[in-house]
């Protein structure tokens, strides 16, 4: 479904992404992890054309997507929640979704109704201001806001970053849930041990390469992961 | 009751630099970018409008419609071509081309116009209105020109708090990546905020020379700049700021002028600025806002 292949990815002068190469399946979740700094978000800033590779190729669906500007991929089945929620905060909870749902044109009430499904309190903070909300809402939001377009591939930046344990265990069942409904996740995380639990494989990055792969299982159990992420 | 007429007077200007004001800040809202060109956008409005009865001898609200034409495709033209390619670039970029589309403008006005001064022949036809036995007039400009300084409030606030491009703007305001992850055309919803804020400028125009009738070349730039003043005296990117500052800034000018110095008018208007972003940098209405993070 998404098939990257030798990405270079620079800022200014500074090579962040020397020559990364993986593939997401549809149906799969693929975990990348790293340490702060190993080139994660970055990689999914190009995917998501909000950065665009010096040289390599990034193909979506069998489309060269590689030089597209961001604006455009949403409409081709491709979602992508940022790192930080980058929710839009002085707007209520139920604009933020309405844009989410842009490219519709309008908003589906289903479509509203299957979010507050996954998301009941967000029902109730409709009419609240973005801003309001506490950092596991915003999450919360943030992945709504995403799922109003009826993404094929979500991919998501360090979604437990900076929440309460309970809410990142929340976080992450709806990331099944929302994978047994059909999504494919491309997941970034910090939190290694979370993301290997769900993912069906993972790539290890480090200062712009991948050094490991393997399925979630596999890297969960190597002693070099074990080492570096897991902490001991 | 003179001061009554001076109040009057006041709101009366002051309603056009809050057009203007309404432009500037959505522009700056939405683009991040102060457009100092925008003054000379309400000077081509009005020469627009001028040539339109003038020389084609056309009924006034057709001038009108052709100055907002014009003035919508000038800000439209001048956003592509300045301001995009700069996108990205550092702010003081961006400012320097636009002190630079500004000097373009009122040099070309006077390639095209010359300098010396026309004399705008009022687009309002109505009798002014006399109260209290002629102590206190009411002309039909300053209605005109307060009634659509409120529409255009009125207006803007409806379209960016419920329409589908309205909210994408604020959206874009707010965070220009996070707008584009969610399928919204950035350089397009710019050139829109400039579409709109450069249709302004025309109607301010038109209604500056209607309220002050001598027309030139540097016309624009004093209010541009006026209402410049009074969008940050509001709270830059508040609609409802913009508004207040420039109702605000005509009746100090105008009071200043009447009852303490004609020549520091605007020194005294420009110290009030100073001493209300002292007190509140925000300005009047501005949101200072805090990001959780």
């Amino acid at each position: 479904m998404l098939k990257i292949d030798d990405i270079h990815v620079y800022y200014g002068a500074i090579h962040a992404i020397k020559g990364v190469s993986f593939e997401v399946g549809e149906g799969e979740i693929v975990a990348l992890i790293g340490a702060n700094g190993a080139g994660k978000s970055t990689i999914l800033k190009t995917i998501s054309g909000l950065m665009h590779p010096r040289s390599g190729s990034i193909a979506f669906c069998g489309q060269d997507i590689g030089h597209t500007d961001a604006y455009k991929l949403l409409r081709t089945g491709l979602a992508h929640v940022p790192e930080g929620r980058r929710i839009f905060l002085q707007m209520t909870v139920q604009e933020n979704l309405e844009m989410g749902a842009y490219i519709n044109k309008e908003v589906s009430q289903k479509d509203l109704d299957t979010v507050f499904d996954y998301f009941p309190r967000l029902k109730e903070r409709r009419k609240q201001i973005a801003g309001t909300l506490s950092g596991g809402e915003q999450q919360m939001l943030a992945m709504s806001r995403a799922l109003m377009s009826h993404p094929k591939l979500m991919m998501l930046d360090e979604p437990s970053m900076g929440l309460a344990p309970i809410l990142v265990d929340q976080i992450f069942n709806i990331i099944r849930e929302l994978h047994k409904a059909g999504t494919t996740i491309l997941l970034v995380e910090q939190n290694a041990r979370k993301a290997l639990q769900i993912a069906d494989r993972a790539y290890v990055l480090e200062t712009g390469k991948i050094t490991l792969s393997g399925t979630g299982a596999e890297l969960a159990s190597s002693d070099a992961v074990k080492k570096a992420y897991l902490g001991g | 009751m003179q001061i009554l007429q001076y109040l009057i007077n006041g709101i009366s200007i002051g309603a056009v630099y809050a057009i203007i004001a309404l432009g500037y800040t959505m522009v700056y809202g939405i683009a991040k970018m102060l457009n100092f060109a925008h003054g000379d956008v309400i000077m081509v409005g009005a020469y627009i409008s001028f040539c339109v009865t003038n020389y084609l001898g056309l009924p006034s609200i057709v001038s009108v419609i052709a100055a907002v034409a014009v003035c919508t495709l000038l800000g439209i033209v001048i956003e592509g071509l300045a301001y995009k390619p700069l996108r990205g670039t550092s702010s003081l970029a961006v400012l320097i081309t636009a002190i630079g589309v500004s000097y373009f403008l009122q040099n070309a006005a006077q390639l095209i116009w010359s300098s010396s001064p026309k004399n705008f022949t009022s687009i309002v036809t109505m009798e002014p209105i006399s109260l209290m036995g002629g102590q206190l007039v009411i002309t039909g400009e300053v209605l005109v020109t307060v009634a659509v300084s409120i529409a255009v409030m009125v207006g803007l606030t409806l379209f960016t708090g419920k329409t589908r491009t309205g909210k994408a703007m604020r959206a874009v305001s707010e965070d220009r990546d996070a707008a584009q992850l969610m399928g919204i055309n950035v350089n397009q919803t710019i050139s829109t905020t400039f579409a709109i804020g450069s249709a302004l400028a025309a109607v301010a125009g038109v209604l500056l020379c209607s309220t002050v009738p001598t027309l030139m070349p540097t016309t624009g730039s004093m209010p541009g700049i006026r209402a410049f003043t009074a969008a940050v005296f509001g709270g830059i990117g508040s609609i409802p700021g913009a508004m207040l500052g420039g109702i605000l800034l005509g009746i100090i000018e105008t009071l200043s002028k009447a009852y303490l110095s004609t020549q520091f008018s605007d020194a005294i208007v420009f110290s009030v600025l100073i001493i209300i972003l002292l007190v509140k940098p925000a300005g009047l209405l501005g949101r200072q806002v805090q990001e959780k993070v």
